[in-house]
C-alpha cells in the first residue's frame, strides 16, 4: 500500500521564508557617502512649523528644510529627509539610523555630549503662549497652581521644569507641536512653553494663543551629527552655512517664514478642508491598509504555524510557541516598535526603514495573537476528531489540515476578524517610528491647518468607516464558511 | 491463525496502572466482544490495540508485524484497522460519502471514481446510501455510527474495533446498529467489541473476554461465561447486568 507522505515542512518553510522577506534589511555599507547613489539620511521634525512642514503639495518646507536644501546645494551633496518625531529622531541619530540631524534643536551641553553640532544657524527662545481670551496669565508667578503643556525633550520643556521648580505647575508633555498648541486652545492646559518663531509663525496663520511675557533670551540652534561620525557633512554644512550667511539666502529663508509678509491661511470650512486634504489623508489611509494587510498576512501563516507547535506532541515545539507568545504578548507594541527600529539596527550593524521596522514589529505582535487564537482553536475541537483520523491511518499533518484545522478556523473566525480590526487599529501606533500611515497624515496636516477639532472627526470617520466594511465583508465570508 | 496478539501489555497512565498485564490472541474470523465493570480497562485495552495510547510495555502484535516497534510505520498498520467509536467522530464539515472517501483518498493511489464507488458500497452495506451528501448534524445517532462504520471499513480493513458503539444511542437505533455489526461478523471479518449488549454477545460472539481491574479475569464461549462462569467477580458483574 503506497502512502503519500504529508510534510510539515512546506509550513515552517513558508514561515522562515515570510520572516525573511518581512527582515529585508536594506544594508547600506558602502564607500562614497553623499553621493547620488548613497546620500545622507537626514531626520527632522514631523511638524515643527516654521523649520519643518509640509505644504499642500505634501513637500516639505520650511526654515530647517530649506536651509538644509541651500547648504547641500552649494556642497555638492545629496540627502534624503527622514521625517520623524523629534525624540524618535534623536535616537535614530543616536543608533546611526540616520547622519544627521535638523529639526530646530537647541545646541546644549547634554546633547553635546551625544553629539557634535554645526555652527548656530538660528537664534530662538522659549516663550509661554496661553489663550487668546485668558486674562489670568500676565507673568510666571501667574502660573502657580496650573497646568503647562511642552513638548517632550525641548527647551521649552526644560524651562517649563525649571518653573516647576519654584511654583506649583503640572506638566502635559506631548510629542508634537500641533497637539500640544490644541490642548492649550481647547482648555486642556493653561499654557504652554515652545521656541517663540514657532508660535509666531503660528499664531499668524490663526492660531489663537497669544504672548502675555517676552520670549527667554535665545537658544541657538545647531545642525547635528553622532559624535565623531560623519565629520565631513559637519564640515560642508559649516561651509555651506557660511556661504548662505554672506550672499544673503539665509535672510530671505528666514523672513520669507516670519517676516510680516507671511500669508494667513485662508479660511475654508469643513468641506473646504476635507477636500484640501483628501490626497493626503488618502495617502495615509493606503499605508495604514497596507501595513495592516501584509502584516495580518504574514502573522496568519507565521500564527498558524506557531499555534500548531502547541499543539503537536513535542515538547520543544510546545516550548518554543510557549515563549513566543509569552514574550511577544508581554511587550507593548509600542515599546516591540522601538527596539525593532532603534535596538536591532544597533545590535546587528544595519539599517532598517521604518516602513519595513513598523510591519516587521506589527507580524511579530499579530503572529503572538493568532497563535493563541489557533491553539485556542484547536484545543475546541474534540480529540475525538484527531483520534478518528489517525486511527483511519492517515498522518498526523494531513489529520491536523483536513480534519482538525477546517473545524479550528470555523471555530477562530469571530476572533480573527477582531484580530484584524485590533491590528488596524495598532497601525496608528507605528506613526511613532516615523510612518506616515492615517493618524500621523492627521497630525501632519493639523500642523499645517491648525484645525483638529475638524481633522480629528475626519480621520476618526475614515477608520470607522473602513473598519465597519472590512468587519462586513468577513461576516459575509464568515456566514458562506460555515453554511457549506 | 493467530491475527492479533498481545504479549504482557502493560498500560499507565502516570501513576495509575490500568492495564497490569494482558496477554491474549484473537484469531482470524474471530468476534471477541469484552465486557467488565467501568473503569476496569476496556477502552484502553482496544486503544492500544491500534496504538491510539501509546503502550507502556508488552507488545502488540498484528500478522507478525510489531506495533510496539519503534521502527514500524504505524500509519500503514492502522489502515489495516478500522475503529468505531461511542462518540461517532464523524467529521462534521464533510458530508456521509466524504467522511468515507477521506482516508483512501489521501493513502491509496487508486481514481476518485474507483474510491466513489467503494464509498456507495459502503452507505448501501450500512442502509444509509439515502443520506450520501448529508452532513453529520442532519443525522440521528444511529445514522451516524452506520456512517462511521462504513469510514471505518472504507479502507478494506482486516480487523475492526468497536468502542461501545451502542451506548450514545437511542434505544431504538441500537437494533440497525448491531445489526451492521452481525452482517459483518458473518462475512468472516475479525472484531473486537466492547459493549455492554450481552444480547449481542450472546448470539454473535465467539468469545467472551471478561475484563476487571486491568486483567483478564476470565474468557471463554458466551455460554460458559454467560452461563457458567467460574470467577466471583465474573459472576457479580453478570449479576448486576442481567437482570
Ligand atoms: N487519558 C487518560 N489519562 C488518565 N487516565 C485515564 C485516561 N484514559 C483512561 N484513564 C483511566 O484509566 C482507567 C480505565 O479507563 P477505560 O476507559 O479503559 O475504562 P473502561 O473499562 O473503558 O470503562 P467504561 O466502561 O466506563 O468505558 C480509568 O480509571 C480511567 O480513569
Ligand atoms: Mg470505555
Amino acid at each position: 500500500m503506497k502512502i503519500k507522505k504529508e510534510k510539515v515542512f512546506p509550513f515552517i518553510i513558508a514561515f522562515i521564508f515570510s520572516l525573511f522577506i518581512s527582515g529585508a534589511f536594506s544594508q547600506t555599507v558602502q564607500a562614497e557617502k553623499g553621493d547620488e547613489n548613497d546620500p545622507y539620511l537626514i531626520t527632522t521634525d514631523v511638524t515643527y512649523a516654521p523649520f519643518e512642514f509640509q505644504n499642500d503639495e505634501g513637500e516639505y518646507i520650511g526654515i530647517d528644510v530649506e536651509i538644509l536644501a541651500a547648504i547641500a546645494e552649494d556642497q555638492g551633496f545629496y540627502y534624503e529627509l527622514r521625517p520623524m518625531n523629534f525624540s524618535a529622531g534623536l535616537q535614530a541619530l543616536e543608533s546611526n539610523q540616520v547622519d544627521g540631524m535638523i529639526a530646530a534643536m537647541s545646541i546644549t551641553p547634554e546633547r553635546e555630549e551625544s553629539f557634535d553640532f554645526s555652527n548656530p544657524y538660528f537664534e530662538a527662545g522659549p516663550v509661554l503662549a496661553v489663550r487668546e481670551d485668558n486674562e489670568e496669565i500676565t507673568s510666571y508667578d501667574d502660573l502657580d497652581g496650573k497646568t503647562l503643556a511642552v513638548k517632550v525633550g525641548t527647551t521649552g520643556a526644560q524651562l517649563a521644569n525649571k518653573l516647576a521648580e519654584d511654583y506649583d505647575i503640572s506638566i502635559n508633555q506631548f510629542e508634537d507641536s500641533a497637539t500640544m498648541y490644541e490642548d492649550v486652545a481647547a482648555g486642556h492646559s493653561d499654557g504652554t512653553i515652545d521656541d517663540y518663531p514657532v508660535m509666531a509663525f503660528a499664531i499668524q496663520n490663526g492660531l489663537s494663543l497669544k504672548f502675555p511675557t517676552d520670549p527667554e533670551p535665545g537658544d541657538v540652534y545647531g545642525f547635528a551629527v553622532n559624535k565623531g561620525r560623519n565629520p565631513e557633512l559637519l564640515e560642508m554644512f559649516n561651509a555651506g552655512l557660511a556661504t548662505i550667511y554672506e550672499n544673503g539666502t539665509h535672510e530671505q529663508i528666514t523672513s520669507q517664514y516670519l517676516g510680516e509678509d507671511t500669508e494667513v491661511a485662508e479660511e475654508t470650512g469643513f468641506f473646504g478642508l476635507l477636500a484640501d486634504v483628501f490626497p493626503d489623508l488618502m495617502n495615509g489611509l493606503w499605508r495604514t491598509l497596507v501595513l495592516t494587510f501584509v502584516a495580518f498576512a504574514i502573522s496568519l501563516v507565521a500564527g498558524t504555524v506557531i499555534g500548531l507547535f502547541s499543539a503537536t506532541p513535542s515538547r520543544v515545539l510546545n516550548i518554543i510557541s510557549d515563549i513566543y507568545v509569552t514574550v511577544l504578548r508581554g511587550i507593548p507594541l509600542i515599546v516591540l516598535a522601538f527596539f525593532m527600529y532603534f535596538s536591532v539596527p544597533q545590535l546587528f550593524n544595519i539599517q532598517i526603514n521604518a516602513f519595513t521596522a513598523g510591519i516587521v514589529t506589527l507580524s511579530l505582535n499579530t503572529t503572538a495573537y493568532i497563535a493563541e487564537q489557533v491553539r485556542g482553536g484547536i484545543a475546541a475541537v474534540p480529540v475525538g476528531q484527531l483520534e478518528a483520523a489517525r486511527s483511519l491511518g492517515l498522518p498526523y499533518a494531513v489529520s491536523m489540515r483536513k480534519v482538525v484545522l477546517p473545524q479550528a478556523i470555523k471555530i477562530m473566525i469571530p476572533s480573527l476578524i477582531n484580530q484584524f480590526v485590533i491590528t488596524l487599529k495598532d497601525t496608528s501606533i507605528l506613526s511613532i517610528i516615523g510612518i506616515v500611515e492615517l493618524t500621523q497624515s492627521g497630525r501632519i496636516i493639523i500642523a499645517r491647518t491648525y484645525e483638529s477639532g475638524a481633522m480629528w472627526i475626519i480621520v476618526g470617520a475614515i477608520y470607522l468607516t473602513i473598519i465597519t466594511l472590512l468587519t462586513k465583508v468577513s461576516a459575509t465570508v464568515e456566514r458562506r464558511i460555515s453554511n457549506d | 491463525m493467530t491475527k492479533l496478539k498481545t504479549i504482557n501489555l502493560k498500560k499507565n497512565f502516570g501513576d495509575l496502572e490500568v492495564l497490569k498485564d494482558i496477554s491474549t490472541e484473537i484469531y482470524e474470523g474471530e468476534v471477541v466482544v469484552i465486557v467488565g465493570p467501568s473503569g476496569s480497562g476496556k477502552s484502553t485495552f482496544l486503544r492500544c490495540m491500534n496504538l491510539l495510547e501509546e503502550v507502556t510495555a508488552g507488545k502488540v502484535i498484528i500478522d507478525d508485524i510489531d506495533l510496539t516497534d519503534p521502527s514500524q510505520d504505524i500509519n500503514a498498520v492502522r489502515e489495516n484497522i478500522g475503529m468505531v467509536f461511542q462518540q461517532f467522530n464523524l467529521f462534521p464539515h464533510l458530508t456521509s460519502k466524504e467522511n468515507i472517501m477521506m482516508a483512501p483518498k489521501y493513502l491509496q493511489d487508486v481514481p476518485d471514481d474507483e474510491i466513489e464507488a467503494r464509498a456507495d458500497r459502503l452507505l448501501e452495506t450500512v442502509g444509509m446510501e439515502d443520506k450520501a451528501d448529508a452532513y453529520p448534524r442532519a443525522l440521528s445517532g444511529g445514522q451516524k455510527q452506520r456512517v462511521a462504520i462504513a469510514r471505518a471499513l472504507a479502507m478494506e480493513p482486516d480487523i475492526m474495533l468497536f468502542d461501545e458503539p451502542t451506548s450514545a444511542l437511542d434505544p431504538e437505533m441500537v437494533g440497525d446498529v448491531l445489526e451492521v455489526m452481525q452482517k459483518l461478523a458473518k462475512e468472516g471479518m475479525t472484531m473486537v467489541v466492547v459493549t455492554h449488549e450481552m444480547g449481542f454477545a450472546k448470539e454473535v460472539a465467539d468469545r467472551v473476554i471478561f475484563m476487571d481491574e486491568g486483567y483478564i479475569v476470565e474468557e471463554g464461549t458466551p455460554e460458559q461465561v454467560f452461563n457458567n462462569p467460574q470467577n466471583k467477580r465474573t459472576k457479580d458483574f453478570l449479576d448486576k447486568v442481567l437482570i
